[in-house]
Formats: structure tokens, C-alpha cells, sequence
């Protein structure tokens, strides 16, 4: 159990290896089908609609021709100290004590959008409609993860779904998770190996040791939120 | 006022020198059954124009707002113009615009009140009802923004089957509680004063009417034990009403300022927001005071010129208070604030929707400025409707640009957008002009407008003294 | 328990003086004050009628009001978070200052406010002593001195009215202004 202090718990973590990421959006992909996340259509994603949960920063750099893009992968920084949590009027942004990850629950979520206008990485996203999934396409939904209604706010929760079914087997088995076991869709499915989750709080596991890194950064964390994912500043190779 | 200085030996001919003290309302009493007469008839006189306009406004209400409402309820938030990153738009806007407007009646009923300013005592029950009346169309916003407003009780305070109380560490809910204390007690601070205006019509009214006087009047004799409760009532509403005012519109401000919004997270807002409700608020009572004037009967009698110019010099201070304020929050952002914050400012300056800064500071302040030190202009009823009209349209500007223009303009220009108000969302805004609009047309013919009681207090205490060669107005303090 | 003979004597509004005069010469001939009781249409401070001063008990309930407000203010403040916590952006739990201490402001203000109007809603219908008696001209700005006396003095009260420019009226009933 993660102590409760300031700044030393810790638990769950991700790092993104910008110079591993080709941004071939197989993570925005696997996370839509892994949580159900709605497809809202091409209009309103040029709106400025757009419920992905990760979305790829493809960011240009340099002059023509010499024009190059970076990638950066951006989701819920699942902050220690989120901006989120302590401005929803009903509770559903707390933190998580035990995963230390930070927690939208849907059933409290009224709709007043104040968490997404206060978070710095705009990685929220509120649900304007209904999702339409008509009969038998409605198959291909995870049966682990709600589907929400149109109102509520939703956002990356590390799969916390698989997180939760992996310590169920780790302690059918009687054991305790092993480094690695426990994959969020989006790090299942990067082809490159360029997201790494893991336990920040076991000094010898990869994502650890990863975040220790000469190339780490992590996205305004001048603000004071305390992320809890690291970024490795890419080298301009983007996997090649 | 009347006794003029003499300046290096030169009198000052203005025209004070000929203004008779019975322009004054104070000094141009009438028999106390003369006043009744007058305002129960201002209440009871209604002409067919009203009727098209009470007729206009109801249907405006019903359509404009409870019918895009429900349509809006029904099928989603999608139909406003809100995206990704602007997740509050016209809604809050109309909101803070809302609370606002309704410091109006508390700063005339109240502040005024505490400082004697003798000029109030025939329309602190017109600013009263814009303060109820405010905040009933404010307090709608807060259910109209909400993704899923059918749950909306989940954010009131009891105990309840959930296990959960709401977050009182959210801005939102001390939204919920200051505005339903301010609510509550603004109704019940125009109901205090009113209660011997009840008896009164209660004397001179029958069938219905007069049953609805007389329970509202609580049995009003006017004993001296009456008066001395009522007045010492009144004195303890006065007194903390105003920190309440302050503390509401602060809490509002709250909203804004203690998230790490780039442009929102300001110390300033607190005061600032004070001031821009103050300036807002004062304008709308003379706004809606010119209107009472003119389509009221006998109301030219209660409401005079001198009024407006009392009141126009204090919006021309609270103009000067708000640039002030404005000048402190943006100056410091724009000479070493982070960058994002100076990017704003930039894109409020020069970006393409500019001309809201631009006609905001116009209406702000350089028409205040410009217009209301000129003695005639203050005293000229329409010219001080047009331009506190025009202050409201800049504060209303102002809360645009503080929300939705900032939102959109974040630190990471990857989620910059920008926001335009969809059909729906303008129709509910103006449904709630509507409401407010109807809702003080209905309560006009209700309940007697002026506080007689206080009109006629303020008579009596007012006399002309003779000091030296002049006769000088003096005010007795009768209490 | 006998019930009094009311009086009443109207006075025009110009006539103050003249109706703190007739007070005065009411208490010369032997009525006290508490068998007076005056009523008008805009307030008059006792000093200015010479009457014994007033009490009410309005502060003090709106004192009480403001506790209550502060005690509920203080359980919603720590009271809840102790029983059910939850975590939100590290803050902690209530210790030694939680962030939502602005909500005690607000509910002092507003068992204030609403304590005071139940003190006056509540002192209003309560029964009042003194005597009884209403004219609707005291709503058009007449001042109405009420007073009960022994029926010997009758004589004397008229030539008192009388001489102040007062009309009197007597046998004045207890007329019903409320439910």
C-alpha cells in the first residue's frame, strides 16, 4: 500500500520514448476499442470534438525541405497533485489512493466541464452526445468498461480495468505482479516499444529505471502537478 | 449644493445658483395620502401596451428559454458551440453578467442605505426586485451549463444514500451556497422595508388583493414596537448584506481564479470582479430606472433628475475603480507574466476577435469618461439610459473575453480553438433577459414600487435652514 | 379579567408636536405609558414622543442564527471529510485547514439573515400589549395615540383633544389585521 505523503507515493507509471514514437496512432486505436471511447465522426472531430483518450502531437520542425515532424503521445497524466480533482463539485475526480492514479467515476459526473477547462494538458474529454452504435456493431464493445451517456466527462484511466484484473490473478496465484504484466492497450499495442508502464514505486522495475533516463522530462511540470509520466526527449530519429 | 463658495471673491455663477430646492424630491413634499394615491395607481394603471409587452416577454420566456432549454435537455450538449478547449461559453458568460447586475439593488438598498445617502429613498425597492430578480436568472445558469442537469441535486448538501456530501473544496458548490444565501436574503431584505407599503395598499384595496396584503402585511399597525423591530430588522439586513455581496461575487470569481487557467489564475479577481459587478450593476438601475420613469404614471414625481446625476457620478467613479483594477490585472501579465499569459493579452489586443476588447474599453470607459462628469449630460435621463445601456454591453464583453477568448488560447498552441455561440445558446441567453424582463413587469403591478414610508420619512427630515443670508437644505437625523 | 375602554386620538401628519404634547398631558392626568400606545405611519424614535424606550429581541436571535450557522459550517467542514475522505489533488484531509473553509462565511451569513426574519416573523404575530386599535388614515400618514383611562376622566381627555386639534374616537375595537 502506497504510503499517503506529500510527494513520495507513487505507483503506476508511464514512460513515452519520443524517439521510438513513428506516430503511427496504434495507441489512439487500441485505446478507443480497449474503453469504448465513442466515435464521434469526422466533423465533429475537426470541431474540436474528438473523444480520444490518447492523442498523438505531431508537431513540424524545421524549414522546407528540411521539414521533420515529432511525435508526442499525450493522455491523462494521471498528475500527483491533479488540478482536476479538487474543483468538481460531486467527487467524481479523486485520486486514488491505492493505485495512485487519478479517477473519473461517471455515476457522480453531473457535466459542469470544470475539471477539463483546469487541466493543463487538455487530456479530458466531455461526451456532447449519445454514442451511436447500432445493432450488431455494438459487439465489438469491451464488456470490463462502461459506456458513457452523453454529459459525463471522460479520460485515460491507465486502463485501470486491466490493472485491476491483473492483481485479481496475481493473488488467485498468490503472488504479487511481476514488472510487466500489467499493459495498458495503447503500451500493448506501440509497435515500436515506445510506451512503457510499469511500477514507479519498485525502483527496479523498467519504467523506473526508464524515467531515470538523461532525456526525461515531463510536460509543465512547472505548474506543480506531479505527473505520472515521463517523457524522453526524442533525437530527431523517430524509430528509423 | 445651494450655499456656493466664494472663490477668490468671485461667486460661482453655475446653474446651482438657480436651481429651486423643490426640483428635489426631498423638498417637494406632498400630503402622505397624495403619495399613497400616486403609487397605488402606478400599480393599478396598466395600459394595453403593457399587456403587449407582458404577452411579448411571456412567450419569449416559454419559447426563447424553457423550450431551447428542454430542446437542449433532450438531445445533448452538442448543440452549443463548445469544444475542445472552451468548455464554458455563453452560459458562464451570462452568468457572471447575471450576478452582476443583481449587486444593484444591495449596493443602492444597502450600501447607500448605511452611508445616508439620502438620494436613494425612492428607488431602493426598484433595485431590490433587479437584485431577486438577478439572481433568479442567474441562479438558472449553473442547471443550464450542466451535461446532465437531471442529476443536479448530487451537488446539494444532505445526507443522502450515495455515502457521499459534494465536494465543498469546489468552487461550484460555494457557488451553490453563497448564491442561495444572497438569494434568500435579498428577497427577504425587500420584503422587510416593504411590509408597511403592504398595509398601506392593504387599506386601500379589496377582494383578492387586499387578502393577499394582509397576510403578506403581518398585521402592520405601525406601533412604536413595529417600527423599532422593523428599523433594527432592516439595520442588522443592511449591515450584512453587504459582506455577503462582496463574498458572492468573489466566489464567483473563484470560479475563474483558482484554477491554473493561463489568464485566470489572478489574486486580482476577487476585487475586479467586485468592481465590474458594482459598475455593471448601477448602470442597470439607471437603465431600468429611465424606463420606470417613463412608462410608469406619477413616477417623474419619485424619480427626478437629481437621481441620475447622483448615481451617474458613482458609475463614473466605479468606471475609474474598474480601469483601475483592469489596468492591474493586465499591466502586470503583459510586463512579466508567463508566456502564455502575454500571448493572451496579445490575442485580446490583435487577434481576431479584438474588437471585443476594443468595444469593451469604449463602453467601459472611455464613454463614461468622456460623458459623465458633465453635470447636464448626468441629469438627462435618455443620455444616461444609452450609456449605461452601453456599460453593460462592455461588461458583458468583458466576461466574453476573460472566458471563452482565454480558454481557447492555452499554453500548448497544439489545443488552441476558437468558440462561436451557437443558435441555442444565444436563445437561452436572451430567453433570460426575457425572464428578468417579465418577471419585474409582473411584480410591478404587484407590489407598490416606491417605499412610501421612506419617501415620506426622508420629507419629513429634510428642511430649509436659514445660514446667514442663504437658505441651505439641512437633513435631520430623526433616528 | 376586564377588558379596557380604547381611545384613540388622530392627528394630521403636520401635528408631531401636537401629539407628543397630548402624550405628555395624558401622563399628567394619570395614564401611564403603559396604557399608551402610539401609531403612525413613518417611524418616530421614542425621544422624539417621550416614550420609554423599546426592546426587541431581533439582535439576539439573529446572534443565535449566526452560531448555528457557524457549528453547521464547521460540520460540513470537517465533519464530513473525517467521515467520508477522499483525496483530491494531495491536499489533505482536513488538517490543519481545509480549502472548503470559505463555506463558513457563507452559512454564518445565512443563519443570520434567516435567524433575523424568523426573529421579526416570529415577534410580529406574537400578542402585543397595549392597547388594540387600528384607522387606515395611519397608513396615509396620521399619527394615532391609543390610550385606555378611567371613565371619569372622559371630560377631561375631550378638552385635551379638543384644544390639540385632535379628532378622538372612543370604544375603539380590536379590529382583526391578521389571520
Amino acid at each position: 500500500m502506497a504510503e499517503v505523503s506529500k510527494g513520495i507515493a507513487e505507483k503506476w507509471g508511464l514512460v513515452v520514448d519520443q524517439d521510438r514514437c513513428t506516430g503511427c496512432n496504434a495507441c489512439v486505436v487500441a485505446c478507443s476499442m480497449e474503453n469504448n471511447v465513442p466515435f464521434t465522426g469526422e466533423d465533429n472531430v475537426a470541431f474540436g470534438r474528438g473523444t480520444y483518450w490518447i492523442y498523438n502531437k505531431r508537431m513540424w520542425e524545421g524549414n522546407y525541405p528540411e521539414v521533420a515532424p515529432a511525435f508526442q503521445p499525450v493522455m491523462c497524466q494521471q498528475c500527483g497533485s491533479a488540478p482536476c480533482e479538487p474543483v468538481c463539485p460531486t467527487f467524481a475526480a479523486v485520486h486514488s489512493e491505492e493505485e495512485q492514479i487519478n479517477l473519473q467515476i461517471y455515476n457522480r459526473c453531473i457535466g459542469t466541464r470544470y475539471c477539463a477547462n483546469n487541466c493543463p494538458y487538455h487530456a479530458r474529454q466531455f461526451n456532447f452526445e449519445d454514442p451511436n452504435i447500432p445493432e450488431p456493431m455494438n459487439s465489438y464493445l469491451n464488456p470490463d468498461v462502461t459506456v458513457r451517456r452523453r454529459g459525463v466527462m471522460e479520460k485515460c484511466t491507465f486502463c485501470v480495468q486491466r490493472i485491476v484484473a491483473g492483481r485479481q490473478t496475481a493473488s488467485a496465484e498468490d503472488r504479487s505482479l511481476r514488472d510487466g504484466e500489467v499493459m495498458p492497450a495503447c503500451v500493448a499495442a506501440c509497435p515500436s516499444g515506445a510506451l512503457v508502464f510499469g511500477d514507479l514505486s519498485d525502483p527496479n522495475s523498467r519504467v523506473s529505471q526508464m524515467a531515470q533516463n538523461e532525456r526525461q522530462y515531463k510536460l509543465m511540470d512547472e505548474l506543480g502537478t506531479r505527473p505520472k509520466v515521463t517523457y524522453l526527449k526524442g533525437g530527431g530519429r523517430n524509430g528509423g | 449644493m445651494a450655499a456656493e463658495t466664494k472663490l477668490f471673491g468671485k461667486l460661482k455663477t453655475t446653474e446651482q445658483e438657480h436651481e429651486d430646492p423643490k426640483e428635489q424630491l426631498m423638498f417637494d413634499p406632498r400630503p402622505r395620502e397624495e403619495l399613497n394615491r400616486m403609487v397605488m395607481e402606478m400599480m393599478t394603471t396598466t395600459t394595453r401596451k403593457f399587456w403587449l409587452w407582458a404577452i411579448g416577454l411571456g412567450a419569449g420566456v416559454a419559447v426563447l428559454l424553457f423550450g431551447a432549454w428542454g430542446y437542449m435537455i433532450s438531445t445533448g450538449m452538442w448543440v452549443t458551440g463548445l469544444r475542445r478547449p472552451i468548455y464554458w461559453g455563453v452560459f458562464i458568460v451570462t452568468f457572471v453578467f447575471w450576478i452582476g447586475i443583481s449587486h444593484a439593488g444591495t449596493f443602492v438598498s444597502a450600501i447607500l442605505r448605511v452611508f445616508k445617502s439620502e438620494f436613494r429613498r425612492p428607488f431602493t425597492r426598484a433595485a431590490e426586485l433587479m437584485t431577486t430578480f438577478g439572481l433568479a436568472a442567474g441562479a438558472l445558469y449553473p442547471l443550464i451549463h450542466l451535461g446532465r442537469v437531471w442529476v443536479f441535486y448530487f451537488m446539494v448538501p444532505y445526507p443522502n444514500a450515495r455515502w457521499l456530501w459534494p465536494n465543498f473544496r469546489s468552487p461550484l458548490v460555494w457557488d451553490l451556497l453563497a448564491i442561495t444565501t444572497y438569494l434568500l436574503s435579498s428577497t427577504i431584505y425587500l420584503y422587510l422595508p416593504l411590509v408597511p407599503d403592504l398595509a398601506m395598499a392593504r387599506d386601500r384595496t379589496t377582494g383578492l388583493r387586499h387578502t393577499a396584503y394582509k397576510i403578506l402585511a403581518l398585521g402592520w399597525r405601525g406601533t412604536e414596537a413595529e417600527w423599532f423591530r422593523l428599523k433594527k430588522a432592516i439595520q442588522i439586513f443592511a449591515f450584512a448584506i453587504i459582506p455577503v455581496m462582496f463574498s458572492v461575487h468573489t466566489i464567483v470569481s473563484w470560479d475563474f481564479a483558482v484554477s491554473q487557467v493561463a489568464g485566470w489564475h489572478s489574486t486580482i479577481f476577487g476585487p475586479y470582479f467586485i468592481i465590474g459587478a458594482i459598475l455593471s450593476g448601477v448602470s442597470a438601475v439607471v437603465t431600468i430606472l429611465y424606463v420606470l420613469r417613463s412608462t410608469l404614471k406619477h413616477m417623474d414625481y419619485f424619480l427626478r433628475p437629481e437621481h441620475f446625476d447622483a448615481l451617474g457620478k458613482l458609475i463614473l467613479v466605479f468606471s475609474m475603480s474598474w480601469a483601475y483594477f483592469f489596468f492591474n490585472d493586465y499591466l502586470l501579465g503583459w510586463y512579466g507574466g508567463e508566456a502564455a499569459v502575454r500571448q493572451i493579452l496579445t490575442l485580446h489586443a490583435s487577434g481576431p476577435a479584438a474588437w471585443v476588447w476594443y468595444t469593451m474599453l469604449i463602453c467601459n470607459i472611455v464613454i463614461p469618461w468622456l460623458t459623465l462628469w458633465n453635470r447636464k449630460i448626468r441629469r438627462t435621463p435618455w443620455l444616461m439610459f444609452i450609456i449605461t445601456l452601453l456599460i453593460n454591453v462592455g461588461m458583458y464583453l468583458e466576461r466574453y473575453t476573460i472566458i471563452p477568448l482565454t480558454l481557447g488560447h492555452q499554453r500548448t498552441p497544439f489545443d488552441w480553438g476558437v468558440y462561436t455561440p451557437q443558435p441555442v445558446e444565444i436563445s437561452i441567453v436572451l430567453g433570460t433577459f426575457c425572464l428578468f424582463t417579465f418577471l419585474y413587469l409582473i411584480m410591478s403591478r404587484l407590489i407598490p414600487l416606491v417605499p412610501v414610508w421612506e419617501v415620506q420619512e426622508g420629507q419629513v427630515a429634510h428642511t430649509l435652514r436659514k445660514v446667514g443670508k442663504a437658505e441651505v437644505p439641512s437633513v435631520t437625523e430623526l433616528d | 379579567m376586564y377588558t379596557k375602554v380604547v381611545h384613540m386620538a388622530l392627528f394630521k401628519e403636520e401635528q408631531l408636536d401636537h401629539a407628543a404634547e397630548s402624550i405628555a398631558r395624558l401622563r399628567s392626568l394619570g395614564v401611564s405609558d403603559r396604557d399608551i400606545s402610539v401609531i403612525s405611519g413613518i417611524p418616530f424614535s421614542e425621544k422624539i414622543l417621550d416614550r420609554p424606550m423599546n426592546w426587541t429581541n431581533v439582535g439576539r436571535i439573529g446572534i443565535a442564527g449566526a452560531i448555528l450557522g457557524f457549528i453547521t459550517a464547521l460540520l460540513l467542514n470537517f465533519g464530513t471529510p473525517f467521515l467520508y475522505p477522499l483525496r483530491v489533488a494531495d491536499m489533505p484531509i482536513f488538517f490543519p485547514i481545509p480549502t472548503s473553509i470559505v463555506v463558513t462565511f457563507e452559512l454564518v451569513m445565512l443563519g443570520l439573515l434567516i435567524s433575523t426574519f424568523i426573529g421579526v416573523f416570529v415577534e410580529t404575530i406574537s400578542p402585543s400589549y397595549g392597547p388594540q386599535g387600528y384607522h387606515p388614515k395611519v397608513s396615509d400618514g396620521h399619527i394615532a395615540v391609543l390610550f385606555s383611562g378611567p371613565m371619569d376622566l372622559d371630560q377631561q381627555f375631550h378638552s385635551t383633544f379638543a384644544e390639540l386639534g385632535a379628532t378622538l374616537e372612543h370604544d375603539v375595537e380590536e379590529e382583526k389585521l391578521w389571520l
